[in-house]
């Protein structure tokens, strides 16, 4: 987006698209001013991007030559048009980074009603459980309350290199009702396999010239320890 | 002495888009620009090579979805209508630049563009690029790969083994269809690569893919040899592995050579800046501002005022890039070489073949002179992935770890919170079409062409594309719209199959409008065990 494709759009459409990129504009500014805000917001957009390392994706991009239609999409908070639920008891989870993983569940409306018909449900949960791992450690588990009218969520997860299941619960009085379950997923490795020290100096070195430091990747420690382990009550 | 190998992957890909219920259609102008601006330029930059006997190697990823388009007799077609009517905007330019010194050699080089193409495709290549390219790939000079089936980002369905077999299934039908031969070289689109997806892909004859430095490095156990030589999976399987230095020469936007600021400028356009009565024709429905390929402006670099673009400071600029990636090349295989055991250091440079020509309009010509400037080079040779793993068949053993090659190195780009809807859709789409894989396992006729389709919707609504354009705000209600449509073809044909009635009329309206995999077995999705 450049000056001249903002200059082209309706001053409303400058202001919904600041919005949508989180500037908070006074009302009835003059509209040079608006471009001027926007261009600084989609200049520092991009340099954040940029220096998020790898930019093969954001050049992607150039290839779907677009339209001044894109500005008035990118103004328009369009919610999906087909149904969005499918009026069933599930949860869902799938790794996104070796931190994150994103979670997605519903409850259908019969089993939401019977929920809601005894006095003592409380709330629904979604508990986090770390399986059993190589390590033979045992598993474990923290649970992160959700509201009724969720249905998604971003979970962060304390570490890579990790089983992971979540289970969906509703909380009834003193007693946990299991909803749904989830498939295992794994969290992938966010440090290296081996330690420096591991491999021989000709791997240690030509690891260094493929890129581990632009990368930022960390080789492993000799002994690392779990990152956030009191995330979890054994 | 061979102190260094590079690999030029190019990865050629659009997703499908094909609207022959419009009589025109914006996002099928994606289709059009990339054969007149990448796929024609680097056929003839092949013919030129091959003329001059220049050594020349590539290895390219054709997605099944391109290669689809590529071979559609409705989209050849309106391809030469669109081309046509590009010409008759070279001649107008012609027209209104004459007297021009600046512009009127510029409006010339646009007109022999576009006249060029049109003899091309017409006359050389009787509208078959899929011919042309498999004319290079006969002869070696092309490694030929597939990528998925609709450039599904592999890690999200990695706990739906139907999908990502479906993926892999469909592209390989898709490839043998069109080329006579079974593909040895799979592009994981995006990179995406995770632990496991090398059992699906020996599983069809694939020999070899590639995955991004970060993914290599993090595999287990770490590759000794960094990315300058690939690992071999446990099964065999060979993982090619993206060089992060020769990418950035091209890829990075502020430092890489298409940042040059005597380069053509993308972005400055006459669609964008002459007035609309005279533009009009030439751009979406008379009214809607898009790009044309008219474009007469120089990077220039930061400031207000562009300078006009000169071909032949761009020509000087491209001679230079290309020494310049020679050499670097050169200097990074000598200092990797010191630690190699005596195997050339492999240096691997992926790059989406659609932002050569495109975006960067220079890209050909680059890609042309470090061929020539390779020639005549000792210590340097260009080879192709499958060469290369016949050269050197052993390798380390390791498994690369799940990563991509997008934002932050994982699954971010494609799941966030502009796009990961998608995700309840798709999954549930992936649920029930393996349903019904298990409870029509053994149909024919009618249901079997009804269940087919269903599985055509699966794999169109897994494209990565459109949670790609999603979040980039590009074209972002078509995106919305793509998937939206497949969500709902799908679930009315799983309706149809519950309820046991089949509108055939509307059955035969779909087949014929996503016409896209006509091998396709939906079998694919029973539940593996």
């Amino acid at each position: 987006m450049n000056v001249e494709r903002l200059n082209g759009l309706s001053i409303e459409a400058l202001y919904a698209l600041a919005d949508k990129m989180g500037l908070d504009l006074p009302p009835a500014l003059e509209r040079v001013f608006v471009v001027e805000a926007l261009l600084e917001a989609i200049e520092e957009d991009s340099a954040e991007r940029k220096s998020a390392g790898d930019a093969a994706v954001h050049i992607e991009e150039k290839k779907y030559s677009g339209s001044e239609l894109d500005e008035i999409d990118a103004s328009i908070d369009a919610a999906p048009c087909i149904e969005c639920r499918y009026n069933e008891t599930v949860v869902q989870v799938i790794a996104r980074d070796p931190e994150w993983a994103f979670v997605f569940w519903d409850v259908k409306d019969e089993d939401f009603d019977e929920l809601h018909a005894s006095d003592a449900y409380s709330h629904l949960f979604l508990r986090v459980i770390k399986e059993p791992g190589y390590d033979g450690k045992t598993s474990a588990s923290f649970e992160v309350v959700v509201g009724d009218e969720d249905d998604h969520w971003y979970l962060h997860l304390p570490e890579e290199d990790r089983a992971y299941r979540v289970d969906l619960y509703a909380k009834i009085g003193a007693k946990a009702r299991l909803l749904a379950h989830s498939p295992v997923i794994r969290t992938p490795r966010a440090l290296m396999s081996d330690s420096l020290a591991d491999l021989d100096p000709d791997a240690a070195e030509l690891a260094a010239l493929s890129g581990l430091a632009s990368l930022k990747i960390v080789p492993a420690p000799e002994h690392h320890p779990s990152r956030i382990l009191g995330a979890f009550d054994d | 002495m061979e102190s260094g190998l590079v690999a030029l992957v190019l990865n050629s890909h659009l997703p499908f888009v094909r609207q022959p219920d419009y009589p025109r259609f914006l996002e099928e102008r994606w289709l059009f620009e990339s054969i007149s601006e990448t796929y024609l330029p680097l056929l003839r930059v092949f013919a030129r090579l091959e003329a001059d006997k220049v050594p020349w190697k590539i290895s390219l990823a054709l997605s099944p979805t391109l290669e689809a388009m590529l071979g559609d007799s409705l989209l050849r077609s309106r391809y030469v209508s669109w081309l046509s009517s590009q010409l008759e905007l070279a001649e107008k330019e012609k027209a209104r630049c004459s007297g021009n010194p600046v512009f009127a050699p510029l409006s010339e080089v646009y007109y022999e563009l576009y006249r060029k193409n049109y003899e091309d495709f017409t006359v050389l290549y009787g509208g078959n690029i899929l011919g042309a390219l498999d004319f290079y790939y006969k002869k070696g000079r092309i490694d030929l790969m597939t990528s998925g089936a609709t450039n599904a980002f592999m890690p999200i369905y990695r706990n739906y083994p139907e999908a990502t077999t479906a993926q892999v299934e469909a592209a390989v039908v898709s490839f043998r269809a069109a080329f006579g031969r079974s593909p040895s070289g799979f592009w994981m689109p995006q990179l995406g690569w995770y632990p496991g997806v090398e059992e699906t892909l020996s599983a069809y004859g694939l020999q070899y893919s590639v995955v991004s430095t970060r993914g290599a490095l993090l595999g287990d156990p770490t590759p000794r040899q960094g990315s300058y030589a690939p690992v071999s999976c446990p099964n065999g399987f060979t993982t090619f592995i993206r060089d992060v230095a020769a990418t950035d020469a091209v890829w990075s936007e502020t430092k890489g050579y298409p940042a040059d600021p005597a380069y053509r400028d993308f972005y400055r356009d006459i669609g964008f800046d002459l007035p609309l009565e005279y533009v009009g024709p030439y751009i979406e429905q008379n009214q809607i501002r898009t790009f044309t390929g008219f474009k007469y402006w120089a990077i220039t670099g930061k400031g207000d005022q562009k300078i006009p673009y000169s071909p032949d400071a761009a020509r000087g600029r491209v001679a230079e890039h290309a020494e310049r990636f020679i050499r670097d090349r050169i200097g990074q295989a000598t200092a990797a070489a010191a630690h190699m055991d005596g195997r050339p250091p492999l240096m691997v440079a992926p790059y989406d073949a659609e932002l050569f020509g495109h975006w960067w309009f220079e890209g050909p010509q680059w890609i042309e002179s470090i061929f020539r400037k390779a020639q005549g080079v000792d210590g340097l040779r260009f080879i192709t992935l499958s060469e290369y793993r016949r050269s050197y068949p052993d390798n380390f053993e390791s498994v690369p770890e799940y990563a991509s090659w997008g934002d932050g190195g994982y699954g971010g780009v494609w799941m966030e919170k502009s796009n990961d809807w998608v995700y309840r859709h798709v999954f549930k789409m992936i649920e029930r079409m393996i349903e019904l894989a298990e409870r029509f396992p053994n149909e024919s006729g009618l249901r079997e062409r009804v269940l087919n389709q269903a599985a055509r919707e699966v794999l169109l609504a897994q494209a990565s594309d459109w949670p790609f354009l999603l979040r980039a705000g590009k074209s972002g209600s078509f995106a919305r719209k793509q998937i939206e449509d497949a969500v709902t073809n799908f679930n009315r044909i799983y309706e149809m199959l519950c309820a046991n009635t089949v509108g055939t009329e509307w059955l035969t309206r779909l087949e014929k409008r996503n016409n896209i995999f006509p091998n396709i077995n939906y079998r694919v999705f029973r539940r593996k065990r």
